[in-house]
């Protein structure tokens, strides 16, 4: 199948959502968040917000205002598997910018993430690097999630082991 | 519905307000103006500046007077220690993030930020600036946006949205990284963006600027081998003169011609001639679309911000559009096939210059289809492609050709009273009220009247077209048969009318649209500031030098007559076909795929 034919599948998924949702208050942003499902790397494609644009009427602009607020929307391929380090002020102190660091270090996007990107995707897509402000555990300091799942305490050590871990059972899938 | 009068107090005294406004007017109306810099009359009130904060008894902290209302015994003070204190402080972040490179700067002793930084008594950069330095957006070319000078007022936003319904630019982001972009960060120049330039208009700091060409101009006129003409719009005589410091809507023509001169300008000429011009061609253009049922309502296509909202946002009727060029792109054709044939000069020497009220302007002028004088000469001449020239080659608006009277010294209301040069520089009182809302249509009643019913008109004055009403209507008998026109400016109600034309409601046959609020007078290239009392003021100068004028309408206009005669024989003729008429473009909303595509093809053609 090739990328035009990938595309109007796509469409057709996107109308049939924009339908499902067409006249509920906040419409544009349920459109969006099941849109941003339909390819499997979570992110919203130019092509894919254009229609959204075209068929609901709503101004580009305004589409790009929504999916540029909202930390939930991605505009880029996002890897397999998310790493999230809280970069709140409790985990400051606790070391959260050497854990980043390490990170960094560790998927080779030390660049990227100096460069001040909020997130950063290794080329192969496998994981996602972000940060967030704060997830309300800060007696846990420092935290960070990976793949939603919220671990304490983390050292760069126990980073290492969770990542290899991740690796490794990719490789046995 | 008669709103309730309240009882409040400002700073200890009493007054009366209508129930419910907002704090700021309600100060406004008791002669106490309150600083802002979000805040504008129609447009936009979002409190984001923080600048126009009062004390009000019982509120729990400052309240920004832009959004908080009155209410019966509401106590405000707008002059504590407290509130100049914070005033200044909201002033000072501002500024952190803003460049300090006012001396440079287009709006430099024209701009909100630097006058409330002085009113507030700001001394010192006190705070440390935190935002990353931001490209500039130079692809439109009408337009450059310098996000780094923006402070997130909103204005913009609020003017291209919901008075042009345009949405070019949104805000984009969040916390530190918001800022105003369009989409994908695509750049004005490949979004659909009309160049209407109302947010240059409205910015309070040099964030949104025209593209400036002056320098381009001052290189040509001191290039001896070049004829250098130039045309002045309608909106240009009653706008020019504040720009040089005269009051509001002052009527300069005779000293707008002197200063030209004094420029160096070759010729100067007038707009208004070929506005006369466009009259005889789109009255003729309705009656032939009435008497061989053409595609009615026809609309006006003066207006070039308008033309291009047309393209993107209703590309499938153009059709209802009237073919005839506007008058600055009729005057560019007319000026280097006509004159340049009377006078003998190479139209590849001479370079026509528009003064514009608008920045629209800009791009109109460079659209690929306006080279028919290139057109009309090539094949006589045998001239190649590299001999190609635009019909106007620069456009400048009346806050580009302020800056070139001061930048030459001009001592603009010292100047003599003089007259246009000729042939192409006379026109009459019809011509002159294309500067305001509602004039195309009632000049081009007056001489469509004349021409269909072959009798005089008693009375030219078509007031009911006439104001600052958003849509307004009438009706015309010509000959026994009824006819319902519209006039409407912003694009906003525009968008009305054309909304009305594809649901097959529109019961008009006439339609004129202006881009801007109040037409060219009130447009995107003008003076700032522009406001509601200042568009008046300017309608009222255009209206009496319609009275001025010896002859009220276009076909009166002898120098039109010979122009008929001697060159392109009838309205609607073969010549008027090639020079005087053109055609639009299919745009859509995604504008950055057809620009690529653009390119490309001229890229092929040229290396062809």
């Amino acid at each position: 199948m090739d990328g035009t034919q990938t595309m109007t599948r796509e469409f057709q998924e996107i109308d049939s959502i924009i339908s499902k949702h067409k006249g509920h208050h906040g419409e544009l942003l349920s459109i969006l968040e099941e849109t941003q499902l339909l390819n499997g790397q979570k992110f919203l494609s130019e092509e894919a917000l254009n229609h959204v644009a075209l068929r609901t009427g709503v101004p580009l602009s305004r589409v790009y205002n929504v999916v540029t607020f909202f930390s939930f929307f991605n505009l880029k391929p996002q890897g397999k598997h998310t790493v999230t380090v809280c970069r709140g002020t409790a985990c400051h102190t606790k070391g959260s910018k050497a854990l980043l660091d390490d990170l960094g270090l560790m998927l080779g996007c030390s660049k990227a993430l100096e460069d001040g990107e909020s997130f950063f995707t290794t080329p192969d897509n496998q994981f996602t690097i972000s940060t967030v402000a704060c997830f309300g555990q800060c007696a846990l300091a420092p935290v960070v999630a990976v793949d939603g799942v919220i671990y304490s305490n983390v050292t760069t050590a126990r980073l290492q082991k969770l990542l290899g871990k991740i690796s490794k059972g990719r490789k046995k899938s | 519905m008669e709103t309730k009068m309240i009882n409040i107090k400002i700073n200890g005294s009493d007054y009366q307000a209508p129930d419910g406004i907002p704090i700021l007017d309600a100060c406004k109306r008791a002669g106490i103006e309150i600083p802002t810099l979000c805040y504008l009359e129609d447009v936009s009130r979002n409190s984001s500046c923080g600048v126009c904060v009062v004390e009000v008894k019982g509120a729990r902290s400052l309240v920004r007077s832009c959004t908080a209302c009155v209410h019966e015994g509401t106590e405000i003070v707008t002059n504590s220690a407290r509130i100049r204190d914070a005033r200044k402080t909201n002033v000072e972040l501002i500024l952190a993030n803003h460049p300090k490179d006012c001396l440079s700067c287009l709006r430099n002793q024209n701009c909100e930020l630097q006058t409330i930084a002085s009113d507030l008594g700001v001394k010192d950069d006190r705070f440390v600036r935190t935002k990353k330095e931001l490209p500039l957006d130079t692809s439109s070319s009408s337009l450059i946006r310098d996000p780094n000078k923006c402070i997130l007022c909103g204005r913009c936003i609020a003017v291209c949205g919901t008075v042009q319904t345009v949405y070019a630019i949104g805000l984009s982001g969040r916390g530190i990284k918001t800022k105003v972009s369009t989409y994908m960060e695509k750049g004005l120049g490949n979004v659909a963006c009309t160049n209407c330039g109302q947010c240059a208009l409205v910015c309070p700091t040099g964030a949104i600027v025209e593209r400036d060409d002056t320098d381009d101009v001052f290189e040509e006129l001191m290039n001896p081998d070049k004829v250098v003409v130039v045309q002045t719009a309608p909106a240009i005589r009653v706008g020019i003169g504040e720009a040089m410091g005269m009051e509001s809507g002052s009527l300069v023509t005779g000293k707008m011609v002197a200063g030209l001169r004094r420029l160096g300008f070759n010729k100067v000429f007038d707009t208004q001639f070929t506005a006369d011009l466009t009259i005889m061609e789109e009255g003729h253009e309705l009656l032939k679309r009435i008497s061989n049922k053409g595609t009615l309502p026809m609309i006006t296509s003066c207006s070039p911000g308008w033309i291009k909202f047309a393209e993107h946002f209703f590309p499938n009727s153009l059709s209802h559009l009237s073919t005839c060029k506007s008058p600055q792109q009729m005057f560019g054709s007319v000026a280097k096939t006509y004159y340049a044939a009377k006078m003998g000069i190479d139209p590849r020497k001479m370079v026509v210059v528009s003064i514009m009220p608008c920045t629209a302007k800009k791009y109109e002028a460079k659209r690929p289809e306006m080279m028919s004088a290139f057109e009309h000469w090539k094949d006589k001449k045998g001239w190649s492609q590299d001999d190609a020239f635009y019909d106007v080659d620069y456009v400048l608006t009346t806050r580009e050709l302020a800056r070139m009277f001061k930048e030459s010294g001009i001592q603009f209301s010292n100047l003599p009273v003089e007259e246009f040069d000729n042939p192409i520089g006379e026109s009459t009182g019809a011509a002159v009220i294309f500067g305001a809302t509602g004039g195309v249509m009632e000049a081009a009643l007056r001489t469509v009247y004349e021409v269909v019913t072959g009798k005089p008109l008693a009375n030219v004055n078509f007031t009911a077209v006439r104001g600052m009403e958003g849509i307004k209507e009438a009706e015309v008998d010509l000959n026994g048969t009824t006819i319902k026109v519209a006039v409407a400016h912003t694009l906003g109600n525009a968008r009305k009318l054309f909304e009305q034309i594809e649901k097959k409601e529109s019961p008009y046959a006439f339609i004129e649209v202006m881009t801007c609020p109040g037409g060219c007078l009130g447009g995107g290239g003008q003076p700032i500031p522009t406001t509601w009392d200042i568009r008046k003021k300017r309608a009222e100068s255009i209206y009496q030098e319609d009275l001025n004028k010896p002859l009220r309408k276009s076909h009166e206009n002898p120098h039109i007559a010979a122009l008929y005669k001697e060159f392109l024989k009838e309205p609607l003729g073969h010549l008027s076909h090639h020079l005087l008429h053109t055609t639009y473009e299919k745009r859509g909303l995604f504008v950055w795929k057809s620009n690529g595509v653009e390119k490309k093809k001229k890229e092929m053609e040229h290396a062809k």
